[in-house]
């Protein structure tokens, strides 16, 4: 049981110090004395055990219990269980609901593991946490305000519950109404406090003594690291946190777990499918977990000679790989008699089609008898209000676990199911595949790419081609989306390493960009990666306080700004709908764009300590900024080339 | 059928409404701008995910006239003579034709290399 006396009124004394300008006044000389002629309020300094007496009667031992420095504080306790979690950083933005925690990390702990991350905006830290998560493959802390705090960093929690990225949010609240300062504290405090996410975290807690907050934290870790993955929630008590620890305090063994994985029956089933098929497709989103998953995806679709289609979600399956049919999807899809897809977000926009026109059509793109198999572990927990499991698609067989832990069994059933006849039809079919793959990509780098190479603002072609060439030298990795450069990367660079990729924001929420870059580079930093992130002009400006943080803790980061000074898919979407009103799109620049005046990237990025370069719309200057750039990253520091940019 | 008839239509419209007007490719590419052309195909309409590319070699004025004008049930919204007169797309049609044409492979090393 928790000892923490209760007699441990700290919160009492100081709100009656906090109310009492005597008690100020008559503090000694001394650092409080300079606060005071100051003019600050000195509430969070004890005051002496005869003030507090002489004031508002309190027994002497309440604060020697707070003051006493033998006692072990329960915030001690917690980051014993964090280290005991292997939680390696917890990013914050300070608050005093944590402020026991906070202390205990810094003095406790030294600052090593966990380590404290400082970020200006919670939601720049839910980012990073959700970057670092995708690389690392393993989760971050993150430690906020109650309330506040938390109600800064929900819509990056939305983004992870929908990318499905472990993380261990932490949240400080004064629990005991009785006990809690009054003032702002009070009006921070809340009974309870997660509410507000828990449409998308998958589970919360708001444990009452420092043992079930052990237990909390340890379930709270195995529930976020159990395919699928998501963001989980803990409510840390102030009183627990600033109180003392009790001796018979225990901290539970960290469990295996493994991934929910198909039954056999069903694998078997699908196997047969795949392997009798004439033309078998393969569609992946969020398949790759870790670096396990690419190559066996290889494998079954090397075995298949089943073109696999990437939604890019992850890492999935290299992007010059003869039966990568990303850049074929419509044809490849329409080709297909089955189509296996693993861990789709959206199935049916595969199976569908929907045209954004003024009277909406929809409907089935592909044949009735088109057989549609799923892995998803998304079937196995999913909740009701936020709607990111999108439309239901009605499927032949639906297996509800995790893709990468069933493609292991999935392959050995496949080379059992594959007949001798079966394997020649697959190695044929995956000939003509790729033939016309090489044909394509001769396409795109003889045709497509030159139009606008010399164009001002530069081409997204052109600053695909320029960066390429300025790192694939390097062991880079790419920590942001390119679809809203056309896609130009994947269809140019080679992305073959499991880390080369790691895919987007997931709900689709602005913000995430720069905190994920910088929580991924984070975690490629022990390799010493060259770490590239596109980020749009949009999203930096809801948090363009991770450039500092990139600067504060030395995380080398290429940054290259697709300054196409816009909210581009918002000017699209508000010409459209001009057009449909025959109202003309003269307008559409209202509210849209981001110009009168133009943002300087570089000047921001020197406002942080962080070398800017640029801004950049002369095609024939961007190879040598480039260089210079990744100069600085490969030095170790963050760099940010601001670069104009046609609008994809 | 139906197709011939309606650039048909819109070739005789085209010849009405702007006579003796020569298209110009400078106000086309203002135009181009204004009407917000460049924000699916970029500035010189090279093309990108959220449009084909339109230049150099443009569509034959009377087809891409046609186009713009019944673009609704494609993923891009239809404009009206009301928005873009046949004379304003006479001139962006002049613009679009008056566009360079790209460089050839060979002769940028960026795209030779792996």
């Amino acid at each position: 049981m928790d000892k923490a006396p209760s007699g441990v009124n700290r919160r009492k004394f100081l709100t009656a110090a906090a109310v009492s300008g005597a008690a100020v006044a008559a503090t000694p000389p001394g650092p409080t004395g300079e606060a005071a002629a100051l003019g600050v309020a000195t509430p969070a300094l004890p005051p002496t055990a005869a003030q507090m007496e002489a004031e508002i009667g309190q027994p002497t031992k309440i604060a020697v219990t707070m003051a006493e420095p033998g006692g072990r504080p329960g915030s001690d306790f917690m980051v014993d269980v964090l280290r005991a979690l292997d939680i390696e950083y917890v990013a914050t933005n300070p608050a005093s609901s944590c402020r026991g925690l906070h202390e205990s990390i810094n003095n406790y702990a030294m600052n090593k593991k966990p380590e404290l991350l400082t970020a200006t905006h919670e939601e720049i830290a839910t980012a990073m946490a959700h970057g670092y998560a995708k690389v690392a493959n393993r989760p971050m802390g993150l430690l906020f305000h109650g309330t506040v705090g938390i109600q800064h960093a929900t819509m990056a929690f939305y983004n992870a519950w929908c990318d499905r990225a472990p993380m261990l949010i932490m949240s400080g609240n004064h629990l005991d109404a009785a006990h809690r300062p009054p003032g702002v504290p009070t009006t921070h405090a809340a009974q309870d406090p997660l509410a507000i996410v828990r449409d998308f975290t998958k589970w919360d807690d708001q444990p009452a003594s420092l043992q079930a907050t052990a237990e909390s934290l340890f379930r709270a870790h195995k529930i976020t690291m159990t395919p699928p993955y998501g963001p989980v929630a803990v409510s840390l008590d102030a009183h627990l946190q600033e109180g003392v620890a009790g001796k018979d305090l225990k901290i539970p063994r960290l469990s295996r777990t493994s991934a929910p994985t198909g039954d056999l029956d069903s694998v078997k089933e699908i196997a047969r499918l795949m392997a009798s098929a004439q033309n078998p497709v393969i569609v992946v989103d969020r398949g790759a977990r870790s670096h396990r998953f690419q190559p066996l995806l290889v494998e079954l679709a090397e075995l298949l000679g089943a073109p696999v289609v990437d939604q890019l979600g992850r890492q999935n399956f290299p992007s010059r790989h003869p039966l990568n049919g990303t850049d074929r999807a419509r044809g490849t899809i329409g080709a297909a008699d089955v189509i296996l897809g693993l861990e789709l977000a959206d199935f049916w926009g595969i199976v569908n089609s929907y045209s954004d026109i003024a009277e909406p059509k929809q409907g089935r793109r592909l044949k009735d008898s088109v057989k549609l198999l799923s892995i998803n572990s998304r079937e196995v927990f999913m909740k009701a209000n936020y709607q990111d499991f999108q439309r239901y698609q009605d499927v032949d067989l639906a297996i509800p676990a995790d893709a990468e832990a069933t493609l292991p069994s999935l392959i050995e059933a496949v080379k059992s199911a594959l007949t001798p006849e079966g394997r020649a039809a697959a190695e044929k079919r995956a000939k003509t595949f790729a033939e016309a793959g090489v044909k394509q990509r001769e396409r795109f780098m003889s045709v497509d790419a030159l139009y606008g190479w010399d164009a001002s603002p530069i081409s997204t072609a052109r600053l695909s081609a320029e960066m390429w060439a300025a790192i694939k030298e390097h062991d880079w990795a790419l920590v942001s989306r390119d679809v809203r450069l056309s896609n130009w990367p994947h269809r140019m660079w080679n992305f073959d390493k499991p880390y080369h990729y790691i895919g987007d924001s997931g709900g689709a929420g602005q913000g995430y960009g720069l905190g994920a870059a910088v929580g991924a580079a984070l975690a490629h930093r022990e390799h010493k990666r060259l770490v590239v992130n596109i980020q749009g002009d949009g999203d930096m400006m809801y948090g363009p306080g991770g450039i500092w943080t990139a600067a504060h803790h030395n995380i080398p980061l290429l940054t290259i700004m697709h300054n196409n000074r816009a909210y581009h898919q918002e000017v699209m979407h508000v010409q459209r709908v001009g057009n449909w009103r025959d109202r003309g799109v003269g307008r559409a620049a209202i509210g849209t764009t981001i110009e009168k005046p133009f943002i300087n990237f570089a000047m921001m990025a020197k406002s942080m300590g962080v070398e800017g370069i640029g801004p950049i719309g002369d095609p024939k200057e961007l190879g040598p900024a480039l260089k210079r750039a990744v100069q600085v990253a490969k030095a170790g520091e963050p760099v940010l080339v601001d670069v104009l940019t046609q609008p994809r | 059928m139906k197709k011939t008839s309606l650039v048909l239509g819109f070739s005789l419209l085209l010849a009405s409404a702007a006579p003796g007007v020569a298209a110009d490719a400078a106000r086309g590419q203002e135009i181009y701008m204004k009407t917000g052309c460049y924000q699916c195909h970029g500035t010189v309409g090279q093309g990108a995910n959220t449009g084909p590319k339109l230049a150099p070699e443009p569509l034959p004025l009377e087809s891409l006239i046609a186009f713009v004008r019944n673009a609704a049930a494609t993923a891009m919204p239809a404009y009206s003579a009301k928005m873009v007169s046949d004379a304003e797309m006479a001139d962006i049609h002049a613009y679009l034709g008056s566009i360079k044409p790209p460089p050839q492979r060979k002769d940028v090393p960026l795209l030779n290399n792996p």
